[in-house]
């Protein structure tokens, strides 16, 4: 871990680097960190824009779409100027221009079974900020096979959950299979706070940095319901399914390159 | 046989539990089965399934894909 912070980085995260929490130890392994941040949208945006802020020093962004003006009530890292403009190249921009420490890696893909695992691999901690079942079941079943961290957050008009996943209980845990499709409406059908991604993508970037520094407490084996309209704060704990068919006793999803990751999210015998 | 449900976020219900399925906890809430999973001890039980007698809590979660 390289340690040998310059004059620029000692102010630029001087308000890290005084807390006991943190320190230049912890700046240091912020900076040495990988994230890969699956969705450059809602949720992505808050989180993109608070790792970068915090120095963490490789960031992935995946995401396929472009940007739309339908997008801008929320997706804050995105401007009137990129409509039309692949959302990971604005989000690139908007890193370069916020702080220069972080190398970014940008991906104009959708995570799939076939690029899933390649995706992952080489980043400390995964954040699902994505849209949709296929690629939340995928990316469980991808990191939990990997070993590797994901932050898990979704968004629905004043309802958002987070929680974090480190190897069991995971997703499937809690929700072992998708709904049948169409039965769950997304961002687009149903509507959502412009404001409410900003709250989870940010508690989910809070539990990213505290992950790499390997400080507090997270949310592994406890879901948050954050309702806006009440403004509460439910916590659900979740515990490992001893049938799950990723994580359990006797699990039966070893890769996720075959099986069948549209509609339900289940994998064929 | 008295059971709390409780769905995340969206507060809870007393619900007579008696003859009834885990599905059938959800009548005080505007949701289907298909939108959430029902927890006991924080695992999730089969929702056709009746409820079991030693049950006395129930949280429910909806799924959410949005982002």
């Amino acid at each position: 871990m390289a340690l040998d912070l310059d004059a620029e980085q000692l102010d630029r995260y001087s308000r890290h680097i005084i807390m006991d929490d943190v320190g230049p130890e912890g700046q240091a392994a912020l900076l040495d960190s990988s994230v890969l941040v699956v969705g450059a949208g809602g949720l992505g945006a808050p989180v993109l824009q608070y790792l970068a802020a915090a120095g963490v020093g490789h960031i992935g962004i995946a995401d396929d779409d472009v940007v739309e003006l339908s997008n801008l009530q929320r997706q804050v890292i995105h401007g009137n100027d990129d409509v039309g403009r692949p959302k990971v190249d604005s989000a690139e921009e908007f890193i370069a221009a916020l702080n220069p420490d972080v190398d970014v890696d940008t991906y104009e893909t959708r995570v799939t079974q076939d690029n899933a695992e390649s995706l992952i691999e080489g980043y400390d901690v995964i954040v699902d900020a994505s849209d949709n079942f296929p690629t939340r079941f995928l990316l469980n079943d991808a990191c939990m096979l990997a070993d590797k961290p994901l932050s898990h957050g979704a968004v629905y008009k004043f309802e958002g959950q987070a929680t974090t996943l480190t190897g069991g209980p995971c997703y499937r845990c809690l929700f072992p299979e998708a709904p049948p499709e169409g039965t769950i409406p997304n961002c687009a059908e149903a509507g959502v706070l412009g404001v409410l991604p900003g709250t989870i993508g940010a508690i989910q970037a809070t539990e990213v940095i505290k992950l790499i520094l390997d400080e507090g407490d997270t949310l592994e084996g406890r879901l948050l319901a954050y309702d806006a309209g009440g403004m509460s704060f439910d916590f659900v704990p979740i515990a490992p399914n001893p049938e799950c068919p990723v994580c359990g006793d006797q699990p039966h999803i070893d890769s996720v390159t075959e099986g069948e990751y549209a509609g339900a999210c289940t994998l064929g015998d | 046989m008295t059971v709390t449900v409780e769905l995340a976020g969206e507060g809870s219900h007393e619900v007579d539990a008696a003859g009834k399925t885990y599905a059938d906890l959800l009548a005080p809430f505007d949701v289907s089965k298909h939108e959430v999973s029902v927890l006991v001890d924080g695992r999730p039980v089969p929702e056709d399934q009746a409820v079991d007698s030693d049950v006395e809590r129930v949280e429910v979660v909806r799924l959410i894909q949005g982002g």
